[in-house]
């Protein structure tokens, strides 16, 4: 029951509305009883119409009369003349709309107009488009409106610039129609795709949108929907397969991937060669999934010193990436791919973000509290350029944290994933097994693939709660693990993992579940 | 025109503790009353209200105040031995909607022996399309609720393997929109009831992977209101449902640390009805089953250490999908 208010009556107007209650579920219980009947006999004629719709305009959820109604239709449909059933099929429209004016929401009565217009031969398409216009105006966020209003397009095939056009007229009646934003994403796809750079969307178009965006967000910055949108349109660069990482040590070889691939993927697009041999095995997720952004290879190869070791990649293109791995330390071979967490703009993209960044900046001259122009603000830097205002967006972050204490743990996480991108770009260049997180006070630990070829890392003195601990899985060559001074409390997600040494000293854990970790890392030396 | 935000204002004498007694007896006593008018009225989805009502008292450990017997007489009664499917009631069409319901409420008595499982099983595969969405019934309905109900049913009767789930998971993925979210249809707005049976069915699927989840939670966690309650969609009033879609997604995602549970807590404590007992949308509203489920559902994400642990998956106890050795998957952070 929704939104319906528990309202105070006194004793004489409960017994009066009991009663009228009672009437009503009579005739109900009564038209119910003639319909079963009726079904039971199959007598499928104008009364079951007739006493089916008489139920469904007070309730016309009940799904199981429309099925009888649709019957009684299609039985109809054999015995009569077109212009009885284009009359039928005109009441059946009639009813559904009597319906979703008591309730709009009614998933049942959307159904079954969409069942008439498919079923009957002459469908008035303009007219249902026309009726979706009238009920968008007596409620633009109704999901349903929108999703016949998609129905109707998909079968009238308007040009879409046209309905692209209605999105933009319905934003300017009011920006915060987060329905009529998302449909401009839609349209926005199917109309300017960017074929040729295989990016979502053309640049021009880009920019045009980036700049309603604006328009809609300074009128006030506190209305969401606008910055909802603004952030995909961020986001949609082009995204390439990246092996990141490729490990081989004598026990296993783990390949590390930018994201989840597939299996067959890792199978058919990328082979390690060992002295112009292919290794031949079976690849296994670190967790045992069909897809992951960490691959085991437990391979029977002796892997001795001074071994010729290259991993080839296909791409996309068919063009093949070749990466060689270099040995370590005795036995240990590790190769490494460029890597970049940096969004890529096109000039005339990135020229807008920087006007919007410093019209941004400027309103924050005028207010400087508030948080969808900070977090705004920290996007267009780090999409602008993350490396070189990484300090600025962290310090935009932390205020955030403190101003907006709802979604403390979100800006958290946000700030521990940049951190993140920050330090692993800066660890990738220069080589070595041993890290240490340079961070402050992560909260959590993404991209942990990339450290899956270390062998001692350390990820001390942070935020780290127990959450974490089933990500640990992608540590698969680590040896020494340092997690103390953290605010771990269970070691319950902690995964198999054959670690010599293991730091959990200076952590609010209960003391039980330490001694459950040792029986199950058996061969590693725990400090707590 | 200064913009305002769609909320709630919960008032000083709102309910601050869990009632749970009330609550119990609330559920334990809806429906004696054959010839109530809500209770009549709502036939039409009588196993999905047999489901809400055992679920919230699984939870709080009563369920022996349910009429087991009855209930699983009356489940046998509504399988359609043509189809195989299970309708909501004597009388009523069988549907995807109830046949989950059913096969849940059969996997918490561990009575799936009370019907035709292959039946189900035939059903469920009969209504996939070819392009992996699934029929709600007979009639062409497509809707990605309907998803989750085939691969939960599917799931809890070990035979997920009877439908191509790759096709099923490249539906759904069809749907994911700008926000990361999930509407009901490719094309459809994301909407957070339709974003938990999405992010439901890749969990039972395993394929969480394929998500934008930086994007995705961060929509949901923007859910929440300053009054610490959630809404389904941007600029929409809060409604206590939601705290079980958006909470239940987020502990899939492994993130429902990004909203303020302690304000949380507070808004589903204040839907509480301290007279008649049950949970309503919104403080001040009339409770039902359905909310009253999703309020002990929420507060158990939240940790409640008087409700018993819930899956955030299927909704239903945790033992329950111990016992039927599932896991669904939870993402790593």
């Amino acid at each position: 029951m929704h939104g319906r208010l528990k309202v105070r009556t006194s004793e004489e107007e409960k017994v009066k509305k009991e009663k009228e209650r009672q009437e009503k579920l009579k005739v109900f219980k009564h038209a119910m009883n003639v319909i079963q009947n009726k079904r039971k006999k199959c007598e499928l004629d104008t009364e079951q119409l007739d006493v089916t719709g008489q139920v469904l305009t007070k309730n016309p959820d009940i799904y199981t009369l429309w099925n009888i109604r649709r019957e009684i239709l299609i039985v109809f449909r054999s015995n009569l003349s077109v212009m009885e059933m284009t009359k039928l099929y005109d009441a059946e429209l009639s009813l559904t709309e009597y319906c979703l004016k008591i309730n709009p929401k009614s998933y049942c009565a959307w159904h079954q107009r969409e069942w008439v217009l498919m079923t009957r031969s002459d469908p008035d398409w303009q007219k249902e488009l026309a009726l979706c216009n009238t009920y968008l105006k007596l409620d633009e966020r109704n999901f349903h409106t929108w999703d016949y209003r998609r129905f109707v397009v998909s079968q009238c095939k308007p040009d879409l610039q046209e309905e692209f056009n209605y999105t933009t007229e319905k934003l300017h009646d009011n920006f915060s129609n987060y329905s009529a934003w998302h449909y401009r994403s839609k349209m926005l796809l199917h109309l300017f795709p960017d074929k040729k750079g295989g990016r979502p969307i053309q640049d021009s178009h880009y920019k045009q949108e980036l700049k309603m965006v604006l328009s809609a967000a300074f009128t006030d910055p506190d209305d969401t929907s606008a910055w909802f949108y603004q952030r995909w349109l961020l986001g949609a660069v082009k995204n390439i397969t990246q092996i990141v990482v490729c490990t081989v040590t004598p026990s296993k070889v783990t390949i590390a991937i930018n994201n989840s691939v597939s299996k067959s993927y890792i199978k058919e697009k990328i082979k390690v060669i060992i002295n112009n041999h292919e290794v031949i095995g079976e690849w296994k997720s670190c967790l045992g999934n069909e897809y992951d952004d960490l691959w085991v290879l437990n391979h029977d190869q002796s892997i001795r010193n001074h071994l010729d070791i290259k991993v080839k990649h296909i791409l996309v293109d068919n063009e093949m990436e070749v990466m060689r791995l270099s040995e370590l330390k005795p036995a240990i071979y590790v190769g490494r791919n460029k890597i970049s967490f940096q969004n890529k703009y096109s000039s005339t993209v990135l020229d807008e973000l920087n006007e919007q960044l410093d019209a941004c900046r400027q309103l924050l001259e005028l207010e400087p509290d508030n948080r969808w122009t900070l977090l705004t603000t920290a996007f267009f830097l780090h999409c602008v350029d993350a490396k070189a205002y990484h300090k600025e967006i962290i310090d935009i972050i932390s205020t955030l944290i403190n101003i907006d204490e709802q979604r403390a743990g979100y800006y958290s996480d946000l700030k521990s994933k940049w951190c993140m991108e920050d330090n692993i770009q800066e660890n990738y260049a220069n080589l070595s097994l041993d890290y240490k997180v340079e961070c402050k006070k992560l909260s959590s630990l993404p991209h942990l693939q990339y450290y899956s070829f270390c062998e001692a890392l350390d990820l001390s003195n942070q935020n780290l709660t127990s959450r974490v601990l089933p990500g640990l899985i992608k540590l698969q060559h680590c040896k020494k693990l340092n997690l103390s001074n953290n605010k771990l409390t269970s070691l319950q997600g902690f995964p198999y993992l054959t670690l010599e040494e293991l730091n959990i000293t200076d952590n609010p854990l209960i003391e039980n579940h330490v001694e459950q970790l040792r029986k199950k890392l058996k061969n590693t030396k725990i400090f707590f | 025109m200064s913009f305002k935000t769609k909320d709630v204002v919960l008032s000083q004498t709102r309910p601050t503790t869990l009632l749970l007694q009330k609550h119990a007896d609330y559920l334990a006593s809806y429906g004696l009353n054959k010839d109530d008018f809500e209770y009549c009225m709502t036939e039409y989805l009588r196993m999905s209200g047999i489901y809400w009502s055992l679920t919230a008292m699984e939870l709080m450990d009563q369920s022996s105040r349910m009429p087991k017997d009855d209930i699983i007489e009356f489940i046998s009664l509504c399988q359609d031995s043509e189809s195989g499917g299970i309708s909501a009631s004597n009388g009523h069409d069988p549907h995807m909607l109830y046949t989950l319901s059913a096969v849940q409420v059969l996997a918490m008595y561990d009575r799936s022996d009370a019907i035709n499982i292959d039946g189900v099983v035939k059903f469920v595969v009969s209504l996939q399309q070819d392009d992996g969405s699934f029929f709600g019934d007979k009639w062409g309905e497509v809707d990605t609720r309907f998803s989750f109900c085939a691969v939960m049913t599917l799931s809890l009767l070990h035979r997920l393997d009877a439908i191509n789930v790759n096709r099923a998971v490249d539906f759904v993925l069809s749907c994911m929109n700008f926000d990361g979210g999930f509407g009901s249809k490719p094309g459809s707005e994301s909407h957070a009831g339709l974003i938990y049976c999405c992010v439901g069915t890749l969990s039972i699927c395993k394929r969480m992977d394929a998500l934008k989840v930086d994007e995705l939670a961060w929509w949901l966690c923007e859910r929440q209101l300053p009054s610490g309650g959630l809404n389904g969609r941007p600029e929409k009033l809060p409604d206590l449902c939601y705290s079980w879609w958006v909470m239940a997604s987020l502990s899939m995602l492994n993130r429902i640390h990004w909203v303020d549970q302690e304000k949380l807590e507070q808004y589903i404590l204040a839907c509480q009805d301290s007279e008649t007992g049950g949970f309503s949308d919104r403080p001040g509203d009339i409770t039902d089953p359905f909310h009253t489920l999703f309020g002990l559902a929420g507060l158990s994400l939240l940790g409640n250490s008087s409700i018993k642990q819930v899956n955030p998956t299927y909704c239903m106890p945790q033992e329950t999908i111990d016992r039927l050795r599932l896991e669904p998957q939870i993402l790593l952070i």
